[in-house]
């Protein structure tokens, strides 16, 4: 079988995606797990030029825009089913296709080890409630 | 009602990361569809081949159970999977499907502005490695069905139900063989493939060898000029003896060079090499096996015609020859019927052979093309050079 990259956007208009990769995991509240859908995770500060800070619940992170080595196709799997596709391949019980959605071509990158904060920012009623409710307390290294 | 004000809201997104202003700072957060979306892949490429993606020129080929491969219009790579233990978060553009209505909704709820959102984290990524392509199914498909002297005969039969088995149109082809459209043209160039009532067909040899046979035949019965045949004098004459017109303008293309001169009918000179090689090939069919080299010179000669080329240098990458005893055996060893990836190759020349003078060798691996990989590159990796001497051929053995 063989299976076409569609593209409908053409390559000055394709949607630009971006990354924020961190190493290791973000840890979520037992409490939360079920229920990430809207949740807050941190808050992005771009200090300076090229300095991005990331913090999330006690931790803060620091990382830089990088562009990407090579650009990155974000591609959607899309499966046709055998009504469409009949006529042309009846072996085939669906035809499979990848439809280009978006590309990548920069991503912010936190590269080090997460620094613990002491003292919490804003320690505001609001604020803390906030906090609690997004409970990503902890970041393990992993590599 | 601060966790309220938060629901479904999703301002903001790769542009605002992208975007961001020194000493300004955003809010990130799971996407209101986060989950695993494992239909949405990344695929590293190269800058080189964007354009290709956007005009649609660029498929993904194979069986199921073959290792996927992506194909330009020119060129094959291999595609694999690499993870990454990082956390990659995919921040989707803001005006991703559903997003707007959202929007729209929730606007007035005086949400965060300043807030991208994460789709899904990645696990990794495809990327992308050029390859030969693998054109090795290619003449084992098409070998199942060869066109011989039923297909002739049954052309003139109209509206019976053909049967299809083995036979294989342009699209069959490439859902089957993981090559690029150029590399299985050449692929089937290579074959001496042609095609005929939509399917791509190989030449029954047996058939072929009657066509040319018939050729030559009118060549001395008409006094044609084996320099410059007249297409259509030859195609008419051929068909008349029964070879449908297309089968024989294969054959003449198999067998002749299209002269490239001014005038408006095409004309044909057959190429010398190509018509020996096919009676040498003949021959050794004929004798199944083993045969005295004298004997094969001799019947090889016969055959031919008068003024062509017989000499064993042009049976290179064809036979193998043996001395046992005082006399010089001869059989037929075609680089053309070898496997084109390398290791499989270098073990079967091994198994045919356990020793291998270069000039013997290099017929069988100078098509070996294994992008990044030089011909010295894969003697190294697949060989064991001995050379006794300095001024000694050197010899190579299995690694």
């Amino acid at each position: 079988m063989q299976i076409q990259l569609k593209c409908s956007c053409g390559e000055g208009s394709c949607p630009e995606w971006a990354i924020i990769e961190l190493q290791g995991v973000v840890e979520v509240q037992p409490d939360f797990q079920e229920q990430l859908k809207n949740l807050k995770i941190g808050q992005i500060c771009r200090s300076s030029e090229d300095t991005y800070t990331f913090t999330i619940g006690y931790h803060e992170l620091t990382g830089s825009k990088v562009p990407m080595k090579k650009p990155l196709l974000v591609l959607k799997k899309i499966k046709k089913n055998i009504e469409d596709n009949a006529d042309t391949n009846p072996s085939n019980p669906f035809k499979m296709e990848l439809e280009v959605i978006g590309i990548i071509r920069h991503k912010i990158l936190f590269k080090t080890r997460p620094k613990a904060l002491i003292t919490r920012p804003q320690p505001v009623v609001k604020e803390r409630k906030q906090s609690s409710k997004s409970g990503i307390t902890e970041m393990e290294r992993a590599c | 009602m601060e966790m309220e004000k938060h629901l479904n809201c999703s301002r903001g997104g790769a542009e605002s990361v992208l975007g961001l202003k020194p000493s300004s700072s955003l809010s990130i957060a799971y996407h209101p569809e986060y989950g695993p979306h494992n239909d949405i892949v990344l695929l590293e490429l190269d800058e080189k081949l964007l354009p290709d993606v956007f005009n649609q020129r660029v498929f993904i080929r194979g069986q199921p159970d073959d290792d996927a491969v992506l194909c330009t219009q020119s060129k094959t790579y291999a595609v694999k999977f690499v993870g990454t233990s990082n956390s990659v978060c995919l921040v989707p553009p803001s005006n991703q499907s559903g997003m707007r209505r959202k929007l729209q909704d929730h606007e007035e709820n005086g949400c965060d502005l300043e807030r991208a959102s994460v789709i899904k984290l990645a696990p990794g990524s495809m990327e992308i490695v050029e390859i030969a392509p693998r054109l090795d199914k290619l003449k084992s498909l098409l070998s199942q069905a060869p066109y011989g002297i039923e297909d002739a005969s049954e052309m003139e039969v109209e509206g019976l139900g053909r049967d299809e088995k083995g036979l294989y149109k342009w699209g069959d082809l490439v859902n089957e063989i993981q090559a690029s459209d150029e590399e299985l043209k050449s692929g089937l160039q290579s074959l001496s493939a042609f095609e005929i009532d939509g399917y791509w067909r190989l030449l029954d040899e047996t058939y072929m060898d009657m066509i040319l046979k018939m050729l030559l035949h009118n060549c001395v019965l008409l006094d044609w000029t084996l320099n410059a045949l007249d297409e259509d004098e030859v195609l008419g004459v051929l068909e008349s003896d029964g070879f449908p017109r297309k089968v024989a303008h294969h054959c003449l293309s198999v067998y002749g060079d299209k002269l490239q001169e001014g005038g408006c009918k095409p004309f044909w000179k057959l190429n010398d090499k190509r018509v020996s090689v096919h009676f040498a090939r003949s021959v050794l069919r004929e004798a199944e096996g083993n045969m005295k080299m004298e004997r094969f010179l001799d019947e090889w000669r016969r055959k031919v015609p008068i003024g062509m080329e017989t000499s064993l240098e042009i049976l290179e990458g064809e036979i193998l020859t043996e001395k046992i005893g005082i006399e010089i055996w001869i059989r037929a060893f075609r680089a053309s019927s070898l496997p084109s990836a390398a290791a499989d190759r270098f073990s079967i020349l091994f198994k045919e052979r356990p020793r291998w003078d270069w000039k013997d060798l290099q017929p069988y691996i100078r098509d070996l093309n294994i992008p990044g990989v030089s011909l010295e590159g894969l003697l190294l990796k697949y060989t064991r050079r001995v050379q006794s001497s300095s001024h000694e051929e050197p010899v190579f053995t299995a690694r």
